[in-house]
């Protein structure tokens, strides 16, 4: 499938939504993901990142529009179908049951009759978590857990993840460690991302970014033409200036506080 | 450790139902049973052991639905105004005379009751677009007020008969246990057990979440209806057997989580196997502490049951989730 097809493989194309009693979250937005491509979504706070995410999962109907996933509606999608293909992965992962870690990553399995490829264990040494299999999550810190759901997530197998901010509460190391997992599983396997993120720094490395402001496409493309001072001023309605260092990376600087 | 867990769980269960069949006011022997004894055992007790055993087990199982599909581990249907709702509707059902489904009839109305108690609580705790566990628990406890002043002021001003009966469903008691109770209050729980089996997976990964729920395959609204209504087909076919019987749904599942594990394919029948022995223990001693006076089961399982919940309470996370 993946290999004849150049098309889009996520699609949407002129969503609007909004949230009962409020005014439009996301207005007449379109845009699309292509195989193998990891896109950082970057936006103030209530821009409706998330709003969009949902929407792309399926777990919002928007008012006018429609996702298309594989050149097919997404809501003519068996749910079972759909999570082989796509799969969201929420920003909060507040879990007050001591499920195991093991029991955890083997729930990524339920949208099969017959298990994938990979195993249980095979996740869990991918994210590296494979020696706590017996460990109650609930005893895991922010940055084992959030390790723990991504094995869930691989194993589920789906080609698209919308992620919904999975760098937030981990420390820089594991911020790097998670991107450069996720870019070889993306040579690997061919997977696509579309990720929520708040750190510009680190979705100026991205290969392709999409600024969101008040719901709608403010630009999108690769970081260093979409993420301008003046396009980030707007955006987030603050003084950054985006520098490059001596070895050709972008950074950015804001007002001293 | 789990296996070994898993037998001591087994042989703790058959020795209390063992005790609740033989032992007693008056102790049965098993190896020389007289005419009397076999009487007192197959007209008394095993009736006794069975609705004790099926109400506690449709308890338990119905709390760890609750705890489950609420993300709430003070969720229970006696806490949630749920078996109360169902008292109240079945009582209305009895003193209006309604016996057009036959013996189902006292069942089918408390499943009413507590289907409508559900969607109330469910009402009043819903606020900006999700569950608040305190608001839950306070629409709980003020239903459960509400339908239990009812309830007396119904009884009261109905005959003796009623009065009795109204006791027996806010206490929760099982000396008016018989056989002729047992088949239509059967029939709801074997219902309602067969539809959470069936969702085992969904109801774990509504714990983990709506969102995860949904990215793995599940559609969440339908579900949740679903295990609602194995919860209030359970929780009625309860109350029809023996009245408003507390803290069962909420203990079960917190013991067997700890013991056994929480995955909900062993946590949901485990908590029921669990709440059924917890019941007939409960039941073994609110007849054997005062002979020949018997205490409602349900002031024995308030003994243990309340202060594990204001433990609950204490515990910083309970009201934050």
């Amino acid at each position: 499938m993946s290999s004849v097809f150049n098309g889009p493989i996520l699609e949407m194309a002129n969503i609007s939504f909004n949230y009962p009693g409020s005014g439009r979250i996301v207005h007449d937005l379109s845009c699309s993901v292509h195989e193998r491509e990891i896109i950082g979504l970057l936006g103030a706070n209530g821009s409706g990142k998330s709003t969009i995410l949902k929407i792309a999962a399926g777990m919002l109907r928007p008012s006018q529009g429609e996702v298309i996933l594989w050149n097919k509606p997404l809501k003519s999608y068996r749910n079972r179908d759909r999570a082989k293909l796509l799969c969201y992965f929420p920003q909060h992962l507040d879990v007050h049951v001591p499920f195991t870690v093991r029991e955890i990553v083997g729930m990524g399995l339920y949208p099969y009759e017959i298990p994938p490829v990979m195993t249980v264990d095979d996740a869990m040494a991918m994210v590296g978590v494979a020696d706590k299999a017996d460990a109650f999550v609930t005893n895991l810190s922010g940055g084992e857990r959030r390790r723990v759901f991504l094995a869930m997530t691989l194993i589920q197998g789906a080609g698209i993840l919308l992620l919904d901010e999975p760098l937030a509460n981990l420390d820089i190391k594991y911020q790097v460690e998670f991107l450069k997992l996720l870019r070889s599983l993306k040579e690997a396997r061919g997977l696509s991302v579309v990720m929520a993120l708040h750190d510009i720094n680190l979705a100026l490395q991205f290969e392709k970014v999409m600024l969101i402001k008040s719901g709608e496409v403010h630009d999108i493309g690769a970081p260093e033409a979409v993420l301008t001072g003046s396009a980030l001023k707007e955006a987030f309605d603050a003084d950054i200036e985006v520098k490059r260092s001596e070895n050709g990376n972008a950074y950015i600087v804001h007002d001293r506080f | 450790m789990r296996p070994v867990r898993m037998i001591l769980f087994c042989i703790v269960v058959l020795g209390i139902l063992l005790l609740a069949l033989f032992a007693g006011p008056r102790m049965v022997n098993p190896f020389a049973l007289t005419a009397m004894d076999r009487e007192i055992l197959y007209s008394i007790r095993m009736p006794r052991v069975v609705v004790a055993m099926l109400m506690g087990m449709a308890l338990g199982a119905s709390g760890a639905i609750l705890q489950g599909v609420l993300r709430n581990p003070l969720a229970d249907p006696y806490i949630l105004g749920i078996s109360s709702g169902a008292s109240l509707c079945a009582a209305l059902g009895l003193l209006s005379g309604f016996y057009f489904f036959g013996s189902l009839s006292v069942p089918l109305t408390a499943f009413i009751g507590a289907a409508l108690v559900s969607v109330l609580v469910g009402a009043f705790g819903w606020k900006r677009g999700g569950l608040w566990p305190e608001r839950l628990l306070l629409a709980g406890i003020g239903l459960n007020f509400l339908f239990s002043a009812v309830l007396m002021l119904l009884m009261s001003v109905s005959s003796d008969e009623g009065l009795r009966r109204a006791v027996l469903w806010m206490f929760g008691d099982l000396s008016m246990a018989d056989w002729s109770l047992i088949p239509s209050a059967a029939i709801f729980i074997v219902i309602g057990m067969g539809l959470v089996l069936s969702r085992s997976k969904a109801l774990n990964a509504m714990i983990l979440g709506d969102e995860f729920a949904h990215s793995l395959g599940f559609a969440v609204q339908r579900e949740r209806l679903i295990l609602f209504v194995a919860m209030a087909l359970m929780t009625s076919a309860s109350v029809s057997l023996g009245g408003t019987i507390g803290f069962i749904g909420l203990l079960m599942p917190h013991i067997v989580r700890f013991l056994l594990g929480a995955d909900s394919h062993l946590l949901v029948p485990a908590s029921a196997v669990a709440g059924g022995a917890f019941l007939c223990f409960a039941d073994l001693v609110g007849r054997s502490l005062m002979p020949p006076m018997e205490l409602p089961s349900g002031t024995v399982t308030a003994v243990f049951g309340a202060p594990y919940f204001l433990y609950l309470l204490r515990r910083k996370d309970v009201l934050s989730i």
